[in-house]
């Protein structure tokens, strides 16, 4: 029997793969959909990247927390949120965990430590420095993970939220999703440290660059700094390395030119993955054939059921601002 | 029963709902070794320790994002901002972070946090804004502007327990204001308006400690010449007692509002704008006037001042032309700027102009 790093055992790996892959299909399907005027919401597709989100979160404990950024689907999935519950999100439905309010990708899930960013890019990471303030505060050891792009780390907001949490020994882990743009700006033009997590140096605390395409290196490096967090030893920043296959979102054409594209691909997490299990006997492709039939069918259903899910009453719009119903506030 | 000065009684305030409640949070630049720039805090942090009063790096954006999300999860933090003109640099984690998260989580999440600030008011550009139109503004937050030194403490508690974001705004000169204050201070529901004089010719509408306390003795000078003026300070913006205003509009047939923020999309045109919709439109007797900053920053020069802010003066002439009266020549202007310098001189702590 093959061993496996970190203590994982052949199951986690199967696990794993099934997650990238179920990330990968619905990259495919959503980016195909949307361009089919058949989901009205415009999706951030994380192809390419999927084994950031898994890495990072695989290993976590039911009572921590993530903060995913707007493109960390797979962050969703590991935490145990179907496909279902987040068309209806896509579709704006009744049935949406925001009721039609807010959009898959700001979807907060408190029953499964889902934490809820906003549509500001970087502006979740000092609000994940104050949960993980909470959670100390608790004493049971629990841990927040925030994800958030290169192109974020130039916000002040990402600095300063590095320098509270290290001020505070916050149990943090800051994950860096680094595919190389924001938007269209390419990070070795716009992200002036030569790797993000060097940026860690200034604020004390440790600062890795990871594979972000090895799932095993990300939950190794992920782990590592779990730990930390947990021991009371404080933040720390993890660069994962990573490619977007696709453009920003389905509405802006590619600007990068086709032998970029070309070589990104040549380090997919779906493939190294793969052929680590295959060599090791794990995975046949039978067991692939199945995964792929059973992904492709629960997308398509979800999708189908989501469309035909029921739209929210217009009067829900002044419940939920605030604590009372929104017409007592006078004005 | 005690007397005590605006700033001991929200010490008092905070320290009883620290006491009674394990999660309240106090965080802020300078507010445990220095306890504030005008000592709101003070003696705090030896009593409660650095978990609970912790002082902050100049980062006004990370710490009010940062108690956002420790509301999210439980606590209760309550932020000090060293000024009220350091709205602009956090203002991204009040509107899109503290003031949404109920709404866009269906109310699965929400931010019970307080952001209590200082308006320094009348000193330079840099520290004398108000802004409680722009944060009234946006969906999500409660405003409170307290403005007599007794109902500081019941208006802070209630922000301090209520489950929502609140901006609680501390005009700076009622931190020496002296009021009574119970020996346990008990919470005052927000949106209920004080009515500090009655009055029937004229109903003003004022807030910000300097702002009412001006409305009081200009309505003290106007009662010797005949003129009966209704005082209301509405102590909380959002949620608002607009029945209040409306009533007394009813009444008096005049409204004249007096706010020290600038006019242009003031808080006083949306009460203005309110009551033209209400019943009592079909009782007004005068134009409704607005008695405001014209629309400058504040000069850093005192011989400007008086362009920048409203003055007694202009308020006394505002309630004459609702009155439509001719002001008399030898009255007000003397006593009530004299009066009203007597507050503005003053004002202690940090700034001392
Ligand atoms: C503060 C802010 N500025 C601009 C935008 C518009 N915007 C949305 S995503 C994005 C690029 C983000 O890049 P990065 O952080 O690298 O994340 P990625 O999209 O690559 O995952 C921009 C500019 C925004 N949402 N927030
Ligand atoms: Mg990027």
């Amino acid at each position: 029997m093959a061993k496996f790093p970190y203590g994982l055992t052949a199951d986690d790996l199967l696990k794993m793969y099934r997650l990238i892959l179920f990330g990968r299909r619905y990259g495919e399907s959503v980016d195909r959909w949307y361009k089919a005027g058949r989901l009205p919401q415009l999706p951030y597709i994380s192809m390419g990247q999927e084994a950031v989100g898994v890495g990072a979160c695989y290993g976590l404990r039911a009572d921590d927390w993530v903060l995913p950024s707007l493109r960390t689907n797979e962050a969703y999935w590991t935490r145990g949120v179907t496909v279902l519950e987040q068309f209806h999100g896509m579709m704006g439905n009744a049935h949406s965990i925001t009721g039609g309010r807010e959009t898959s990708n700001h979807a907060a899930y408190p029953d499964r430590g889902i934490l809820v960013g906003t549509g500001l890019i970087a502006s979740q990471i000092p609000v994940a420095v104050g949960a993980a303030i909470a959670l100390k505060r608790k004493g049971k050891g629990d841990v927040i993970v925030c994800f958030f792009g290169d192109g974020g780390s130039n916000r002040g907001d990402f600095h300063e939220a590095l320098n509270l949490a290290s001020m505070l020994k916050a149990p943090v882990v800051f994950v860096c999703e680094n595919n190389g743009y924001g938007f269209t700006a390419p990070a070795s033009e716009v992200v002036t440290a030569k790797d993000v997590a060097d940026r860690a140096m200034s604020y004390a605390m440790p600062g890795k660059t990871v594979d972000g395409q090895d799932v095993l290196a990300v939950y190794g490096a992920a782990q590592e700094a779990v730990k930390r967090a947990r021991q009371g030893e404080g933040p720390t920043l993890l660069e994962c390395k990573t490619h977007r296959y696709l453009p920003h979102c389905p509405s802006v054409e590619e600007e990068r030119p086709p032998e970029v594209l070309h070589k990104m691909r040549q380090r997919d997490p779906l493939v190294i993955l793969g052929d680590r299990l295959q060599r090791e006997g794990l995975l046949s492709q039978a067991t692939i054939q199945s995964m792929e039939q059973e992904i492709r069918q629960e997308l398509e259903d979800s999708l189908e059921q989501a469309e035909h899910g029921p739209i929210p009453e217009p009067a829900e719009v002044f419940h939920n601002l605030y604590c009372e119903p929104t017409t007592a506030m006078g004005l | 029963m005690r007397v005590l000065a605006g700033n001991q009684i929200l010490r008092e305030a905070l320290a009883q709902e620290m006491e009674r409640d394990q999660r309240v949070w106090l965080l802020g630049e300078d507010i445990g070794v220095l306890g504030g720039i005008y000592k709101v805090t003070e003696g705090l942090l030896q009593r409660f320790g650095r978990d609970r009063v912790t002082d902050m790096p100049i980062s006004e954006s990370g710490f009010v994002g940062m108690a956002a999300g420790a509301a999210m999860l439980g606590l209760r933090p309550v932020v000090e901002l060293m000024f009220a003109d350091l709205f602009p640099v956090c203002m991204d984690q009040i509107v899109n972070t503290a003031a949404k998260t109920r709404f866009v989580t269906n109310g699965l999440l929400h931010v019970p946090m307080v952001i209590r600030t200082p308006t320094i008011s009348n000193v330079t550009a840099y520290q004398s804004q108000t802004f409680e139109a722009w944060l009234a503004h946006v969906p999500g937050l409660k405003v409170v502007m307290p403005s007599k030194p007794q109902d500081l403490g019941g208006l802070l508690l209630a922000s301090i327990r209520d489950p929502d974001p609140v901006i609680f705004l501390e005009n700076r000169f009622v931190y020496d204001m002296m009021g009574e204050v119970p020996d346990v201070i008990e919470p005052i529901p927000l949106g209920q308006a004080r009515i500090c004089r009655e009055g029937t010719d004229v109903t003003l509408v004022a807030w910000g400690a300097n702002m009412v306390q001006m409305a009081e003795q200009v309505a003290d000078q106007a009662a010797e010449d005949g003129v009966s003026v209704e005082v209301i300070d509405p102590r909380t913006l959002v949620p608002f007692d607009l029945r209040a205003i409306v009533q007394s509009v009813c009444k008096t047939g005049r409204l004249v509002v007096l706010h020290e923020a600038v006019r242009r999309c003031g808080f006083g045109a949306e009460i203005v704008a309110s009551i033209a919709d209400s019943e009592a439109f079909s009782k007004l007797r005068a134009p409704m006037i607005r008695v405001a900053n014209p629309g400058v920053p504040v000069p850093f020069s005192r011989a400007l001042h008086k362009y920048a802010l409203p003055a007694a003066e202009d308020l006394m002439a505002a309630i004459y032309r609702v009155m439509k009266r001719v002001m008399p020549k030898a009255m007000p202007k003397t006593t009530v700027k004299q009066q009203v310098e007597l507050v503005a001189s003053r004002p202690s702590g940090y700034l001392r102009r």
